[in-house]
């Protein structure tokens, strides 16, 4: 079991991913903003960020830059309809890059993989 | 008597009508020589009269100024003769803008006997660093025998100054300058030795006629030496301030002396040649300049018409992108949800075939996103040099999982030491997937494809060959044009836009069925930069 934040501005998304990772067991908050992100983090502890590029009004990548800088202990995965923020060196800041899909699997496998490598010493 | 008819003088003859009417000439012409003058005078010499012993000195002296006539009529002959030629030069020189032409026209001129009659000449130029006074041409012959020859081939081809300049420059030029080589390597003198004689003449710009060269203090010996002359005429050429050049000119075969009138004849012809080969030095740059302007005019054109097929990419790949991000969300929310429903949904509800349908809907849908966002990316192409045997592995890596699912097994022949090949990874990995996919799509199950690469001439050639599948021209042409009736949804652009992609790359693209049966489709990857251009031509 994992505290995971989610980070989109799409309401169906957040729900989608609420509700399966909270299937599979995760405790999930999901936010639609950068701010209200930035507000969880200093809250609560969380395990693992999921967290979409191209926010209304608002870049993903600076975000991550925020969470790396303030949070440089809690993994980051993005999660985003353009593969080729894969190329930006931004992302590479980034522990696990997720291209969005309607089959969650890859992002499950890519969650237990940070989450795996994160528990290790 | 002013005016005398025909029959009172004996001494004129036909054509002389003129000197009836003129008594001082006919004195001066006709009477000095004429008998019954003569006698006439004799008589008169006898006679008392006081002038009669004048007569001796006058006619003597008349005698004189006769000769002296005749002296300067020849030597007015002479000048309008050179005058001509001159005239004849300056026109050659004045309409020539080649150099090979105005140095042809500049040493036939020396060396004629219409011209200046020189045995030989050499020239000697400046080179662009201004370090070296270069030998660069010589004209005459080595020895005797030539000479005759050469003297006896123009006495009777009887040829203008403009015919010999353009049969010197034709038949002679190149092979006078190898047969003097070595006298112009030993000529070729740095301009910094001051006290050379050539230089002299340089600096002082005046014609330095030498004689006694073999024992002249002036004259390094190895100058008389190489030339093997004693006498010989060194003429600067000068334009402005710019010295050009000099010329050396002799008579090593006849050994006729140089005189002060040769001199001064050549240094009325050097100012002209000057001018011209100044002139005909500068067209020469000039023509290299605007052939660079042209070259970079060009090459400006190229790289505008880039600029602006960049931007319509750019363009293309933003609205791309956007419909892309637009509908992948929304594919993502609908499949997504669907297989959260079909989780919970018994495998024998009536339900399921319709939420199983809509999720493999919406993944060929976003299958063909995938599609058109790596079309998208291609639209950028970055070449590099890549290791072509590497691109088919990792390209295959990819769709291992896909093929297995398909049952159908990939084979590969690469051949190893195969240079790097010139091009753009995306877009070669994204058609190499297209082919892949396309002939896994024909194979049937446990159908096996054969991936091979080998070096050709100028390239590397990539070949995916189905060994079971033949196709006819007409489906091998179907199969690259887009929205055919025989393709489903989300393959059917696949080949067009791999062709499409390809020829704008400049990569070859072939699909061959022979005979024998089985489909191979070949890419003819270049393993040169070079390439690019051509490809930047045919985007154009």
């Amino acid at each position: 079991m994992a505290r995971i934040l989610v980070v989109d501005d799409e309401s169906s998304i957040r729900l989608l991913y609420t509700e399966e990772l909270t299937d599979d067991g995760h405790v999930v908050t999901a936010v639609a903003t950068a701010t209200e992100a930035v507000d969880k983090l200093r809250e609560a502890d969380f395990d693992l960020v999921l967290l979409d590029i191209k926010l209304k009004n608002e870049s993903g990548l600076d975000l991550l830059q925020t969470i790396v800088k303030e949070r440089h202990d809690i993994p980051v995965i993005l999660s985003t309809a353009f593969s080729f923020y894969k190329d930006d060196f931004s992302a590479w800041l980034a522990d696990g890059y997720v291209v969005k899909s309607s089959n969650l699997q890859e992002l499950k496998d890519e969650i237990e993989r940070v989450l795996a490598k994160k528990k290790r010493p | 008597m002013d005016q005398i008819s025909a029959d009172e003088c004996v001494s004129l003859g036909e054509g002389e009508e003129e000197l009836l009417s003129s008594r001082k000439r006919r004195v001066i012409e006709k009477c000095l020589d004429c008998p019954r003058f003569a006698r006439d005078l004799q008589t008169l010499r006898g006679s008392d009269n006081p002038l009669a012993g004048i007569l001796p000195f006058l006619m003597a002296e008349l005698a004189d100024q006769k000769a002296q006539l005749q002296f300067m009529g020849g030597f007015l002959d002479a000048k309008i003769r050179e005058i001509a030629f001159l005239h004849e030069l300056s026109v050659e020189l004045q309409t020539s803008l080649n150099l090979d032409e105005v140095l042809s026209v500049a040493m036939t001129a020396i060396t004629a006997g219409k011209g200046f009659g020189m045995n030989r000449a050499f020239l000697l130029m400046t080179d662009k660093e201004r370090q070296y006074l270069r030998g660069y041409l010589g004209v005459g012959p080595l020895n005797a025998e030539e000479a005759w020859h050469i003297w006896e081939e123009v006495g009777q081809s009887n040829l203008s100054l403009k015919e010999m300049a353009k049969h010197f420059k034709t038949s002679k030029l190149s092979s006078e300058k190898v047969k003097f080589h070595d006298i112009l390597e030993k000529l070729t003198v740095p301009l910094k030795l001051q006290d050379h004689i050539f230089n002299r003449s340089l600096r002082e710009r005046r014609p330095i006629l030498v004689e006694n060269a073999f024992s002249n203090p002036d004259v390094d010996r190895s100058v008389a030496e190489t030339l093997g002359v004693d006498s010989f005429l060194i003429m600067p050429l000068i334009s402005g301030n710019r010295r050009i050049g000099l010329i050396i000119a002799d008579n090593c075969i006849t050994h006729r002396p140089i005189t002060t009138q040769d001199m001064q004849s050549m240094e009325t012809f050097a100012f002209p040649v000057s001018f011209a080969l100044v002139r005909a030095s500068l067209y020469e740059r000039l023509q290299e300049e605007l052939q660079k302007v042209t070259e970079a005019n060009l090459k400006l054109k190229e790289q505008q018409e880039t600029i602006v097929r960049m931007e319509k990419m750019a363009l293309v790949g933003r609205i791309t992108s956007s419909i892309a991000h637009s509908i992948r969300n929304p594919l993502m929310i609908i499949g997504g949800f669907t297989r959260s429903l079909l989780k919970d949904v018994p495998e024998n509800d009536p339900k399921r075939p319709s939420l199983e349908s809509i999720v493999a809907t919406a993944k060929q849908l976003e299958n063909v996103l995938d599609e058109v966002l790596s079309y998208s990316d291609s639209l950028y192409p970055a070449r590099d040099m890549w290791d072509v045997n590497q691109l088919v592995a990792a390209t295959c890596g990819e769709l291992q999982e896909q093929l297995e699912k398909r049952g159908v097994t990939c084979t590969m022949n690469l051949a190893p030491g195969l240079p790097p090949v010139y091009v753009d990874y995306r877009q070669v990995s994204y058609c190499l997937r297209g082919v892949i996919t396309t002939v896994a799509d024909r194979l049937a199950d446990n159908g096996e494809l054969i991936i091979a690469t080998s070096r050709d001439d100028a390239s590397v050639a990539l070949r995916v060959l189905d060994p079971t599948t033949s196709l006819t021209r007409e489906e091998r042409e179907a199969l690259t044009t887009p929205f055919s009736a025989t393709q489903e949804l989300g393959i059917g652009l696949t080949m067009p836009l791999c062709k499409t992609i390809l020829e704008r790359a400049s990569i070859p693209f072939d699909i061959n069925s022979p005979p024998e049966g089985g489909t191979t489709y070949t890419l003819n990857l270049p393993i040169t930069k070079e390439e690019e251009i051509h490809g930047q031509d045919s985007r154009s």
